[in-house]
C-alpha cells in the first residue's frame, strides 16, 4: 500500500533522500499544478489548494494511490506539519480555507540538497496493537493507523469550522436581535409621532372651531381624512411621510442609527436623543394654541410647526432614506457631535482639578498592566496612579501569567493584545484555567471578529486603544463597582454640573463601535459596544447595566435590563399597541411621558407605575440613569 | 475637535512660555499633527509648573521611534515583511498615545502592507514586490511625519537644540 521511502527499511533511509520527499519534490515542481498544490508564497512550505483534485489526479500519477489520509500520514512520518492559524490573525490560511499547507525546515523550493536531511522518523509505536493479534499484517495496521490520524484530522478540521460557524453565528444573532429592537422602536417613535400630531391636530381643531363634538374624532391617521379635509392635509402628509420612512427603513436596517443629536434641540442639554424628540413637540404645541385665536391662520401657521417636527425626528434616528451611507456606517455609530463637544469641553476645563481624581474605592484596587510597550506602559500606570490604583506591570503575556499564577491578587488586569512571548489572548486563556479575575483587552483590533475572539477566551470588555483618561476611568468604574464606598456614579470624577455630565456619559454610552479609522474619536464611546457579545455570552461577570447604576438601584429596576441589550441606544420599550392609544386624551400622554421623565415632572398621574420603578432618584441620578439606559 | 480648539489657545499661552523660542506654535497650530486632546491627557498629569512626566513620556518615544525607523529599514532591506509588520504596529500604539495621529496613520498602513494587505487592511495584497515598495514609500512620509511632530515637540518643551536627524532620511 505505502510506498516510499518506507518500504525500504522501516527504521531509517540511510544516506540520501527518501523516495517519497523526492517524489513529492518533484510533484511541486510541475507548474501546471499550481492551481491544485504548489509552493508556499515564502518558498518553505507548500500547499495544497484543491484537495479534492489532489487526491485524485495527482497522487495516483506521483504516489500511486489515491487516499489524502494516506498523503497525510506520510508526511508526518517525515515530520512534515500542518501549518495552522495563528490565533492573533484570526483569519482564514492566506491560501483559502480549505488549503492545507505543510511545512518542514529542510524542505524548500530551491534546495534540493537539503533534502537529503530529511529523515523518515522513529517507527510509530506498534506495540499497543500488537498485543492484540501478532498474526494481523503490520501493512494493516499500519493502514488503520492512517486512517485514524486522517480521522482524527477531518475531526479537527470539522470543530474548527465548528467553532467558526457558531461565532459567526452568534454575532449574525446579536445583529438580528439589535435590528429587531430597532424597528420595534423605531415603529413606536413613529407611532407616537403620528398619535402626538394628531392629538395636537385635533386640539387645534376643536380650539379653532368650537365644535364641541370635535374631541370625540378618533386620533388615529385613518380617521384623519373624516375630518375637515382642509385641515388635516398637512397632517396626512406628516403621516404619509413617516410610514414612507417606516417602510424604507425596512431595508435600510442595517444603516440604523438611532443616536444622532437632533440639530434643534442643541440647546437642550444633551439628552439621550429620543427623548428629546417629544420635546421638541412639546415646544412646538404651544403656537398653535395660540394661533387658534384666529381661524384663518391655523393652516399656514399648522404647516409651518409641522416641518421642524417631522424631520429633526426623522435625523435624529438616523433613518433617513435619502442618505444611503448610513447603510455604510454598520455597527458602527458617529459621536453625536453636539455631546462630544460638551465632553470634551468638561475635561480640559477641570483638568487642574481632576488631576488626581478620588473615585471614592472603599480600598484601592489592585491593577496589573500587561503591555509591551514602554510609552503606553508609562501613561497608562500614570492614569492608574491618578485614580488611586495600585498598579503592577508585566511586559509581555508570559509574565502576566507569572504572575497570577505566583498568587499575586488582582482586582482587574488590563492586557495588551500584541506583546512578544505570549499574546494577551493566550495569556488571557491560561489564565483563565484557574482565575477569574476580570481582564480587559487593550488593543485596537477591535473588528467584531477580533472581539469575539477576546471574548471566546474569556476577556471581559474590550478598551480600544488608545484609551484616554475618562475611558479607562469608566472601565474600571464598571468592572470594580464593588469596590466603590458610596454610590459616587460618574460624578466623584468629574465635578461638573449634573446635567452636563448626563448629556456626556451618555454620549459616551449610547456611541457604539467606531471603525478602526477613527480610533482617536471617541475611544471612550466604543467601548460600550463590547458590552452586546457579552450579554450574549453571557460571560459578563458584572452586568453592564451595572456601570453607572448605583448599585441600589438595580434591583429594584428591572426595566434596566431590558434596556441595555438595545445596544443602539433606543431607550424606551414601549410597546406598539400602547404607543397607540386613539382619542386625544389616552393619545397625549404618550409622549408626554418620556419628557416627564426627564424633568422628573409629576405632571401625569398616568406616570405613576412607571415612575416608581425609578424610586423618584434625585435630579443627579436621573442623569446617570439615563446614560445607562442608553446602552 | 471643534471644542478643543476653543478652549485650546488659553491652555497653551500660559503653560508654555518659557518654553518659547522666537515663534513658538500653539498645540492648536499642530492638530493635524497631534491630536490636542490625547495628548493634553498626558499634560495633564505633570505636576504643577513642570513637565517632567509628559516629557519624560516624549522623549521616551522619540527614542523608541528613532530606533524603530532604524529596525524597519533593516527589515525592508532584508524583505521581511512580516517583522515590518509587527513594527509597524508597535510604533502605531506608541505613537497613538501620545496622539501624534499622521505617525500613528502611516505606521498602521505600515502594519497592514507587511501584513500582504492594501492600506485599510480590508484586502489582500498578494504581490510581495508591491507590498515593500508601499512600505518604501509610507516609510518615508512616516518619518516625515515623525520629524515635523518632534520638533514641534521638542520646541514645545523648550529644547533648543536641535533635534538628531533621522537614520538614512
Amino acid at each position: 500500500m505505502m510506498d516510499g521511502g518506507q518500504t525500504s527499511t522501516s527504521t531509517a533511509p540511510s544516506g540520501n533522500s527518501s523516495d517519497f520527499v523526492r517524489k513529492l519534490y518533484k510533484m511541486l515542481e510541475d507548474p501546471s499544478y499550481a492551481e491544485i498544490v504548489r509552493w508556499g508564497d515564502e518558498g518553505d512550505s507548500f500547499v495544497v489548494l484543491e484537495c479534492e483534485k489532489f487526491t485524485k489526479t495527482i497522487l495516483p500519477k506521483h504516489f500511486k494511490h489515491s487516499n489524502f489520509a494516506s498523503f497525510v500520514r506520510q508526511l508526518n512520518k517525515y515530520d512534515f506539519h500542518k501549518v495552522r492559524q495563528n490565533n492573533e490573525d484570526n483569519g482564514q490560511s492566506p491560501y483559502g480555507q480549505n488549503a492545507w499547507e505543510f511545512k518542514h525546515p529542510e524542505f524548500r523550493a530551491n534546495s534540493k540538497d537539503s533534502l537529503d536531511n530529511i529523515r523518515r522518523k522513529a517507527p510509530a509505536p506498534r506495540k499497543q496493537t500488537q498485543a492484540h493479534d501478532d498474526s494481523v499484517p503490520t501493512q494493516q495496521i499500519d493502514l488503520l493507523n492512517q486512517q485514524i490520524v486522517a480521522q482524527q484530522q477531518q475531526i479537527q478540521h470539522l470543530s474548527d469550522r465548528y467553532g467558526q460557524m457558531s461565532v459567526d453565528n452568534q454575532l449574525m444573532l446579536q445583529e438580528v436581535m439589535r435590528v429587531q429592537k430597532t424597528v420595534v422602536n423605531h415603529e413606536n417613535v413613529i407611532h407616537q409621532l403620528v398619535t402626538h400630531l394628531v392629538s395636537i391636530d385635533n386640539r387645534q381643531k376643536r380650539d379653532s372651531k368650537s365644535v364641541p363634538f370635535q374631541p370625540q374624532v378618533g386620533a388615529s391617521p385613518s380617521q384623519v381624512p373624516s375630518m375637515d379635509d382642509g385641515v388635516s392635509t398637512p397632517l396626512q402628509q406628516a403621516s404619509k411621510l413617516l410610514s414612507d420612512m417606516n417602510a424604507e427603513m425596512q431595508f435600510n436596517l442595517v444603516g440604523v442609527e438611532p443616536m444622532g443629536e437632533p440639530p434643534k434641540t442643541a440647546g437642550i442639554v444633551s439628552t439621550p436623543t429620543l427623548e428629546s424628540a417629544p420635546r421638541n413637540h412639546q415646544r412646538v404645541v404651544p403656537p398653535p394654541n395660540a394661533a387658534a385665536a384666529s381661524p384663518a391662520l391655523v393652516y399656514p401657521k399648522m404647516n409651518g410647526d409641522m416641518e421642524p417636527v417631522v424631520y429633526p425626528v426623522g435625523a435624529t434616528n438616523g433613518i433617513d432614506p435619502m442618505y444611503s451611507e448610513h447603510v455604510n456606517n454598520v455597527p458602527y455609530t458617529m459621536p453625536p457631535k453636539q455631546e462630544g463637544d460638551d465632553g470634551r469641553r468638561q475635561f480640559p476645563d477641570n483638568r487642574k482639578k481632576s488631576t488626581n481624581v478620588d473615585p471614592g474605592w472603599a480600598r484601592s484596587p489592585r491593577i496589573l498592566l500587561v503591555e509591551d510597550d514602554a510609552t503606553c506602559r508609562q501613561i497608562g500606570g500614570k492614569f492608574l496612579y491618578s485614580f488611586s490604583c495600585e498598579i503592577d506591570t508585566a511586559l509581555d503575556g508570559l509574565e502576566a501569567v507569572n504572575k497570577v499564577q505566583e498568587g499575586s491578587k488582582y482586582d482587574l488586569i488590563l492586557m495588551d493584545i500584541i506583546m512578544p512571548n505570549l499574546d494577551g489572548v493566550s495569556a488571557c486563556h491560561l489564565i483563565r484555567q484557574f482565575d477569574r479575575t476580570p481582564i480587559i483587552a487593550m488593543t485596537s483590533n477591535i473588528r467584531s471578529d477580533d472581539i469575539q475572539l477576546y471574548f471566546h477566551h474569556g476577556m471581559d470588555d474590550v478598551l480600544p486603544k488608545p484609551f484616554t483618561r475618562k475611558s479607562l476611568l469608566d472601565m474600571l468604574e464598571k468592572h470594580l463597582v464593588h469596590l466603590k464606598t458610596v454610590s459616587q456614579g460618574l460624578e466623584g470624577p468629574q465635578p461638573a454640573t449634573p446635567a452636563t455630565m448626563a448629556g456626556q456619559s451618555s454620549a459616551a454610552q449610547s456611541v457604539t463601535v467606531k471603525d478602526d479609522s477613527s480610533p482617536s474619536q471617541s475611544p471612550a464611546a466604543a467601548m460600550n459596544a463590547w458590552q452586546s457579545p457579552n450579554q450574549f455570552q453571557a460571560m459578563a461577570t458584572v452586568p453592564p447595566s451595572l456601570q453607572q447604576v448605583p448599585g441600589q438601584y438595580v434591583p429594584a429596576n428591572p426595566a434596566t435590563a431590558a434596556y441595555t441589550i438595545d445596544q443602539n441606544g433606543v431607550q424606551y420599550p414601549a410597546p406598539p399597541p400602547v404607543a397607540m392609544g386613539p382619542g386625544p386624551g389616552p393619545a397625549r400622554p404618550q409622549p408626554r411621558r418620556h419628557i416627564s421623565e426627564i424633568s422628573n415632572g409629576p405632571e401625569n398621574p398616568n406616570l405613576a407605575k412607571r415612575q416608581r420603578m425609578y424610586v423618584q432618584p434625585p435630579q443627579p441620578m436621573v442623569g446617570s440613569m439615563q446614560a445607562t439606559r442608553t446602552n | 475637535m471643534a471644542s478643543t480648539t476653543t478652549t485650546k489657545p488659553t491652555k497653551t499661552k500660559e503653560e508654555s512660555p518659557q518654553a518659547a523660542p522666537a515663534k513658538p506654535r500653539t498645540l492648536s497650530e499642530m492638530t493635524d499633527v497631534i491630536d490636542q486632546s490625547t495628548f493634553e491627557q498626558i499634560l495633564e498629569m505633570d505636576e504643577e509648573g513642570e513637565h517632567d512626566f509628559s516629557q519624560g513620556i516624549v522623549y521616551g518615544f522619540f527614542e523608541q521611534a528613532e530606533s524603530t525607523f532604524v529596525k524597519m529599514e533593516t527589515a525592508l532591506k532584508e524583505r521581511q515583511l512580516g517583522e515590518l509588520s509587527s513594527l509597524g504596529h508597535f510604533l502605531k500604539g506608541s505613537s497613538a498615545t501620545i496622539g501624534l495621529t499622521k505617525v500613528k496613520d502611516a505606521c498602521e498602513k505600515i502594519q497592514h502592507y507587511g501584513a500582504g494587505k492594501d492600506e485599510t487592511g480590508a484586502n489582500d495584497e498578494p504581490d510581495e514586490k508591491v507590498s515593500l515598495e508601499k512600505i518604501g514609500k509610507i516609510l518615508e512620509t512616516a518619518k516625515k511625519d515623525y520629524k515635523e511632530a518632534e520638533d514641534f515637540l521638542r520646541e514645545y518643551f523648550g529644547d533648543a537644540e536641535p533635534a538628531s536627524p533621522l537614520p538614512s532620511s
